[in-house]
């Protein structure tokens, strides 16, 4: 028989055939144990490999989203967002020409015969050739065009050049470093490319334009927009508004934000803004919005290669503050308006509420800053400027002071309600008024003569409020100031979304409210209380102190014959106008009368009389309480009042901090303050429905 | 039989030759080639145009008298209003220059005109690059802008001496900065070409529309220039935006395609704007090409 050919082909010696068919066996394992491996990869560990991959392949940018935007009661915008046009360099587009300028430099170095340093001039030849295209940029950019008419060409950064015009070598080394896979910021911010220089916006506009129309579109370099916060009314409720800075961190719950198993992948961010303070930090969750996200691979080297798949950010949401933009903007230009005999700005504070919600309509405080000029960065030569005038603190809500003679509302009401004295009541009131060993001066040395409710709020009689205050005793002085809620910290807010903090605005100096009795003054070494301290509290003086703020919400609870006022930062128009923890005055009808008419006459006769607002009555108490400056004894002038007085719709408090040589006073000094918040709150009320009557509060 | 094939390996061989050593020559000598070449064709281009302007005139002369009467009765009248309206226009411009003298308002760029007649679209392109019938010999330099009538076409890529290459709106090369019309604010948006989807017409892409720009109703918004960038005077019509409109990347923003105003295949002739005084941009252009040049040598 015949043998097949394959069987012919094997050798005819056993010892042959055993080899041949050990080199089939070896074979045989050989690609069976291929086979195996790939299936087990293939099939049992693709997810382990595939988590792999992407780990070491793949990477997310995440892409910070714009911030909500922040309106006024009336819809008009008090904080925006800016279009930042910003140059960037693609390192990776640029690796070929900085090789060659690598390889130049190298030929150079050895020609001279020095020594080669290879990481150094690889250093050197990044730098050099992103700064051959900085000067490129600049020289399109540039307002003045040398080349206008002599065809000059881009000229080569010079040491005395504005530190824009140079890239800075730490930076990029740090860029390397940390964000390879980013481009390189060439220019942060087209509209402003100096630090030094702030543009006028067509000027801003101009340079933006004469990059994207002149400049070479395909190349390396690239213009790319991105959103800045923009407060288009300066320095208007800064304190309200706040600012915002720098953030590296990764948004929360970032693992959630796609369908993908973000937690292996590397991730970068660019840089984000989170608010820093006011509103811009309290309300930061609702306003931040929701990060975008690009998945790219990555080249070997760590740049970003391809995107695979990208997901655009959300815009956080907007929030609508109770500020009236015109108001706030009368009490920002009045108190801006007081000066010194040196010609300095006297800080000061001014609050207007609406009597019936609580909602804030203006809250300003002087002196202030610009919050535009901390929407990129915050200089240190800008922050110390702020700093060195006390700008930073919110005098609406956080300045401590003693209330003065405002105060005396509260000792006449706890007098009424005590039974201590009634409305009709006279007093006779010298020059002074002993107690102990000592005299309490009133403030018009002839004194007052007969005096009662009414003409002690309208002339400010210091001796009524002596005599009512130490017949009461402090304990009852003080339970009366409690009622109001002089030691109650205020901007409270009904919300969790709020970062978890209970306030509307950042309110550090809550805890510091002093509404003083007994205890208190032992608790701080101050010594037993006596009767010249009782004297002191029922004029507003000695250890009380309270907000701008709470006197706001006194007037307004006043005006509504209430104690408790609750005051809102924020719009809502449902809100049904109860009031947290607020009662009854518990004085009669007629006693509740007089107290009003006496607000009533401080303004037609009394101590406001200068600031008398013809075509509006409205009723108001001033103060000039005592404090020291710098060691010093100095005033500090206030007025609180409501308005209309026959039906209140708007309660107001102003405080200015003086100086003795500048002889402030409560009506004199901080009620013109009040008088330009009341017009400018008139003028808007007597609009129609709807209507909004042209505003002199424009941006900037 | 076997001598055809061998010559048909040869020759394919050669060819293989060929492109590998195309291939691996320096970049400067691509350059050099393709410059020759553009100068090269340049006469048949004139030749193919000027054939194509004959072709038109006979068949202008071969219509009939009594339509091309109808035809001029209309043109005078035209005429005539045209003139009553640059009467106006001259009394606008004086009026312009004494306030600008006034105001010591910056002029803006001042331009010369090169009308020039379309040679041919650059068939490897389509409808993102053109040639005219004029080069530097004519004043046209790279960067200038091109325009019919009030319509923006695009932007001269680069000037051979008696032809130029105009980067069409719709081209990836084209990017400039523009106002939507009824933005009070008169914020920039950025025009630039889109990538061609097949033999359909061309597309640009507007960018950084700010998300609170309120369409007017009616007819699509259009889009003109800002003439802030040094380049293209104010108010010329860059084309309209089309309705549908995606949030950008970064979400700041949306985006939009832009139609030209102008079909850009029906394109005979066009107008340079040779801006005066040459702008950075043009310079920048023109130190590329000198670095090419030194290159070449």
């Amino acid at each position: 028989m015949r043998e097949t050919p394959a069987a012919e082909a094997l050798p005819s010696s056993p010892i042959a055939k055993a080899r041949l068919y050990l080199v089939f066996l070896l074979f045989a394992v050989g690609f069976g144990y291929v086979i195996v491996g790939l299936a087990l990869r293939q099939l049992i560990q693709t997810g382990d490999l595939k988590a792999q991959y992407d780990t070491q392949s793949r990477r997310v940018v995440l892409r910070p989203p714009s911030r909500g935007l922040i309106y006024d009661r009336n819809g008009y915008v008090l904080v925006e967002n800016r279009i930042r046009w910003s140059i960037k360099a693609d390192l990776l587009a640029l690796q070929p020409e900085i090789h060659r300028k690598y390889l130049a430099l190298i030929k150079a170095e050895r020609v001279r015969g020095a020594p080669v340093e290879f990481d150094k001039l690889q250093d050197k030849a990044r730098l050099e050739v992103l700064q051959g295209w900085l000067d490129r940029v600049w020289y399109v950019i540039d307002e003045v065009q040398p080349n206008k008419r002599t065809g000059a060409r881009p000229r080569p950064v010079r040491p005395d050049d504005e530190p824009e015009r140079r890239v800075n070598a730490a930076d990029l080394r740090k860029h390397l470093r940390e964000r390879r896979a980013l481009p390189f910021v060439l220019v942060t911010d087209l509209a402003f490319p100096g630090s030094g220089r702030a543009l006028r916006p067509e000027e801003g506009q101009r340079t933006i334009a004469r990059f994207i129309d002149q400049f070479p579109v395909n190349g390396p370099i690239s213009l790319q927009s991105d959103i800045v916060r923009s407060y288009p009314h300066g320095s208007l409720a800064a304190h309200v508004l706040g600012y915002i800075k720098d953030t590296d961190e990764l948004p929360e719950k970032v693992n959630e934000l796609a369908d993908l198993p973000m937690d292996n992948l590397q991730k970068l961010q660019y840089t984000g803004k989170k608010g820093a303070s006011g509103i811009e930090q309290t309300f930061d969750a609702v306003l931040k919005g929701m990060s975008g996200w690009e998945l790219w691979t990555k080249t070997s080297s760590g740049y970003n290669k391809e995107l695979v798949a990208s997901n655009p950010a959300q815009q956080g949401s907007a929030v609508n503050l109770s500020l009236d933009r015109d108001i706030q903007c009368a009490a920002e230009r009045a108190l801006a308006q007081i000066k010194d005999s040196k010609g300095e700005l006297l800080p000061g504070a001014a609050v207007m509420l609406d009597v019936n919600t609580g909602e804030i309509l203006a809250l300003a405080s002087q002196p202030t800053f610009d919050p535009n000029r901390l929407a990129d960065r915050v200089t240190q030569v800008y922050f110390d400027e702020v700093d060195g005038k006390g700008g930073w603190m919110n005098r609406a809500i956080q300045g401590l002071y003693a209330p003065g003679s405002t105060f005396k509302v509260i000792t006449a009401i706890a007098g009424l309600r005590h039974g201590i004295v009634d409305w009709d009541d006279i007093l006779e009131c010298g020059p002074s008024f002993r107690v102990g060993a000592r005299d309490f001066p009133e403030h018009d040395p002839a004194g007052y003569g007969q005096v009662n409710l009414e003409k002690m709020l309208a002339v400010s009689c210091n001796v009524w409020n002596y005599m009512v205050g130490v017949r009461l005793g402090q304990p009852r002085l003080a339970a009366e100031a409690r009622r109001f809620g002089l030691d109650t910290p205020l901007l409270t807010h009904v919300s969790d979304l709020v970062n978890g903090s209970p306030y509307e605005l950042p309110y550090p100096a809550a805890r510091t409210l002093v509404v003083p009795d007994a205890a208190y003054k032992q608790r701080n070494g101050f010594g037993p209380w006596t009767d010249g301290d009782t004297a002191n509290s029922s004029i507003g003086q000695g250890y009380i102190l309270t907000t701008p703020l709470h006197m706001a919400c006194v007037a307004a609870s006043l005006a509504r014959g209430e104690t408790r006022t609750t005051p809102s930062i924020i719009h809502d128009p449902g809100r049904d106008g109860r009031h947290v923890g607020a009662e009854p005055i518990g004085i009669t009808e007629a006693q509740l009368t007089a107290l009003r008419s006496g607000l009533e006459r401080c303004v037609t006769e009394g101590t406001a009389r200068t600031v008398r607002i013809p075509e509006l009555p409205y009723a108001a108490k001033t103060g000039t309480s005592e404090y020291f400056k710098n060691g010093e004894k100095a005033h500090l002038a206030w007025i609180i009042g409501y308005a209309p007085a026959d039906n209140p719709a708007v309660a107001f408090c102003v405080l200015v901090e003086g100086q003795l040589d500048t002889s402030t006073w409560g009506g004199k000094t901080a009620g013109p303050v009040a008088r330009d918040m009341l017009t400018t709150w008139a003028r808007k009320a007597e609009a129609p429905a709807g209507a909004q009557p042209p505003s002199d509060c424009q941006r900037k | 039989m076997d001598k055809h094939r061998q010559g048909a390996t040869a020759s394919y061989v050669v060819l293989a030759l060929c492109a590998v050593v195309w291939v691996v020559l320096p970049a400067a000598v691509h350059r050099f080639a393709q410059e020759a070449f553009a100068e090269f064709q340049a006469p048949a281009l004139h030749l193919a145009g000027k054939a194509r302007d004959l072709a038109r005139f006979w068949e202008l002369k071969s219509r009939d008298k009594e339509e091309i009467l109808a035809a001029s009765r209309d043109l005078a009248r035209a005429n005539a209003a045209l003139e009553l309206q640059l009467r106006r226009y001259e009394d606008i411009r004086k009026e312009n220059v004494r306030l600008r003298e006034m105001l010591r308002y910056n002029p803006p760029p001042e331009y010369l005109t090169v009308v020039a007649r379309v040679a041919v679209r650059d068939s490897s392109t389509w409808w993102q690059r053109i040639v005219i019938r004029k080069g530097s010999d004519d004043g046209v330099r790279a960067g200038c802008p091109v325009i019919f009538s009030d319509r923006v076409i695009g932007k001269v890529a680069v000037a051979h001496h008696t032809t130029s290459e105009v980067d069409l709106i719709t081209s990836p090369n084209f990017r400039c900065t523009g106002f939507l019309e009824s933005d009070e604010q008169n914020r920039i948006v950025l025009i630039t070409g889109a990538p061609g989807r097949g033999l359909a017409s061309g597309r640009s892409r507007v960018t950084a529309i700010p998300q609170d720009y309120v369409y007017p109703v009616g007819n699509a918004p259009k889009v003109t220039t800002t003439g802030l960038g040094g380049v293209y005077p104010a108010g010329l019509i860059l084309g309209h935006l089309e309705g549908g409109q995606r949030t950008t990347q970064d979400g700041n923003f949306r985006e939009s395609s832009l139609t030209p105003t102008r079909d850009l295949f029906s394109l005979q002739e066009v107008t340079v704007l040779v801006p005066k005084y040459p702008t950075p941009g043009e310079i920048l252009l023109e130190d590329q090409a000198q670095k090419r040049l030194d290159e070449l040598r």
